[in-house]
């Protein structure tokens, strides 16, 4: 990874978490988009499994450190997310939106349920209906401001041909 | 090759263990007792994420303000809302006082039900009233209200009726005046303008001549309407080219633009008569409502108005009379029956105490 890339991934990663303490609270919602997560993901495609894998529980660490109960939940999801994504991203994360669209889905959608799932903090009675009904539905919308960004900052973001070619 | 799948074998283990040791660690913290997890959580957040909290916590005091905003505007619009509902309230419960009234002393032998004007569907002369064959409602049944007569059922489902009122141009009710010195037919004054809402006292005999403020009831001859009940008082007489018949200009009791509660008078109570309800109860109500009047407010507010209102409309039916008038000369077309100027208004007999009563009106 060239120094360029390196501060070009890292600008990105530094805007989605300031997104995700400054836009968050602002637009409000019963389906929060996770700006943190889409951080953690697209920065975790661009390095090694096991860096991502340090990112994300950097991230969940931090993010656990806002919660009152389930400390290490977050930094546990993200890691698993985190190294999964990066892991997978030749399969993944290809240039087609689509297929990155499907790719940020299952990735917040498999945190939200390590999270449920670890964390405890969910009542009993209503575990099913945020697994199956409120993580879909914020993991679909993360996926669709994930995609647009995408779109939006295509300059900002590069493309792995594009990498391939200077490769 | 050998040292490069060395290489790429060595990357993977520590990949893997890289993640075996933030699996760990986040176990090791998940388990961690909250005694000891705390200081780490406050530590994190005074130190890497204080720049952000403090992005957060103004980000919330901006959506909180917005909120706070659409809230005001809220509010300010209910608040609006009510206001303008206000006076229509204040009717709404006179209207209902009344009725009560009436239905105390009309004892049995009647159906309270909604009007309704469903607009659009017919003209402004027909209602829709909630109550139908199923509680005994059926054609000719007469609509009254606690001011007096308002038109009769025309026809009647089950749990609906369609009445005509007296502005209808087939309402026609036989009528005589309080003190049964005169009689006659009461239709509604078919002109265009304001005056197309008052009605007309036809085929008054000559020797009979009734003073404005006289009070105009039902005379009971006819199937339809019982005896009794007020339809209007007389404001003017009318020129006509009969020579053997007056025709009076009567302002209605019942306004139906204001109807909202109605009575329906059964076969059973049009048989046993209503006389003296309409009649005898004018000036208890009188007293009544003055008593209303001096102690609500709104009531008071709401009677001023209506008063105005009444004077608004009679001053421009006065001047489009005396347009009429100076147009006539010129050769213009006449109107189907020209009234001749009309008087200033006279107040009803069962009205608060801002309206003086003329002395040769029936109490």
């Amino acid at each position: 990874m060239n120094p360029w890339s390196l501060l070009r991934g890292l600008g990105v990663f530094i805007a989605l978490v300031a997104a995700h303490f400054s836009l968050r609270p602002l637009i409000g919602g019963p389906v929060p988009i996770d700006f943190l997560c889409l951080a953690v993901l697209f920065a975790a495609v661009r390095v090694r499994p096991g860096v991502a894998a340090i990112i994300g529980f950097l991230a969940g660490i931090g993010m656990d450190s806002l919660a009152l109960q389930g400390f290490g939940s977050s930094a546990l999801a993200f890691t698993i997310v985190a190294f999964g994504a990066s892991w997978l991203k030749a399969v993944f994360f290809a240039d087609n939106l689509g297929l990155t669209a499907l790719f940020v889905f299952l990735g917040k959608w498999a945190f939200d349920v390590v999270y449920v799932l670890v964390s405890g903090g969910v009542p009993d009675g209503q575990v099913l209906v945020q697994v199956l009904l409120w993580s879909p539905l914020a993991a679909a919308l993360t996926a669709l401001v994930g995609v647009t960004l995408l779109v939006l900052a295509r300059p900002v973001f590069g493309t792995r041909r594009a990498a391939h070619r200077r490769r | 090759m050998s040292s490069r799948n060395a290489r790429g074998s060595n990357s993977s283990r520590l990949d893997t263990g890289l993640l075996l040791a933030c699996c760990v660690l986040s176990v090791i913290a998940l388990v961690l007792p909250d005694r000891m997890g705390e200081p780490i959580a406050t530590t994190i957040r005074r130190t890497v994420l204080s720049p952000l909290l403090t992005v957060q916590g103004q980000a919330q005091t901006v959506r909180a303000a917005i909120t706070a905003r659409d809230d005001d505007l809220t509010l300010r619009g209910a608040a609006a809302a009510q206001a303008s509902a206000a006076p229509e309230l204040a009717a709404e419960n006179d209207a209902l006082r009344r009725m009560l009234g009436l239905a105390g002393r009309l004892r049995d032998g009647f159906v309270v039900a909604e009007a309704f004007h469903p607009a659009g569907l017919t003209d402004d002369f027909t209602i829709t009233i909630s109550a139908g064959s199923a509680v005994g409602v059926n054609a000719f049944t007469p609509v009254v209200t606690a001011d007096g007569l308002v038109g009769m059922v025309e026809s009647s489902d089950r749990t609906r009726s369609i009445a005509i009122t007296w502005a209808h141009p087939d309402f026609g009710v036989s009528a005589m005046s309080a003190d049964e010195s005169a009689f006659g037919i009461v239709k509604p004054h078919l002109v265009s303008g304001p005056e197309r809402y008052l009605l007309e006292l036809r085929g008054v005999p000559f020797r009979a001549s009734l003073d404005s403020g006289t009070l105009v009831v039902t005379s009971g001859l006819g199937a339809t309407y019982p005896r009794g009940i007020s339809v209007g008082t007389v404001i003017s007489e009318i020129p006509t080219t009969e020579r053997w018949a007056r025709t009076y200009l009567l302002k209605p009791s019942v306004l139906p633009g204001t109807l909202s509660a109605v009575v329906l008078l059964l076969p059973s109570r049009v048989a046993a008569g209503v006389s003296q309800v309409w009649t005898d109860v004018s000036s208890a109500d009188s007293a009544a409502r003055a008593i209303v009047a001096a102690s609500d407010s709104a009531a008071r507010l709401a009677a001023l108005a209506e008063l105005a209102a009444r004077r608004a409309a009679m001053q421009a039916a006065s001047d489009s009379a005396k347009a009429d008038s100076m147009i006539a000369p010129l050769g213009s077309a006449p109107t189907v029956r020209p009234p001749s100027v009309v008087p200033p208004i006279r107040p009803r007999p069962d009205t608060p105490p801002p309206r003086t009563v003329p002395p040769g009106v029936p109490q």
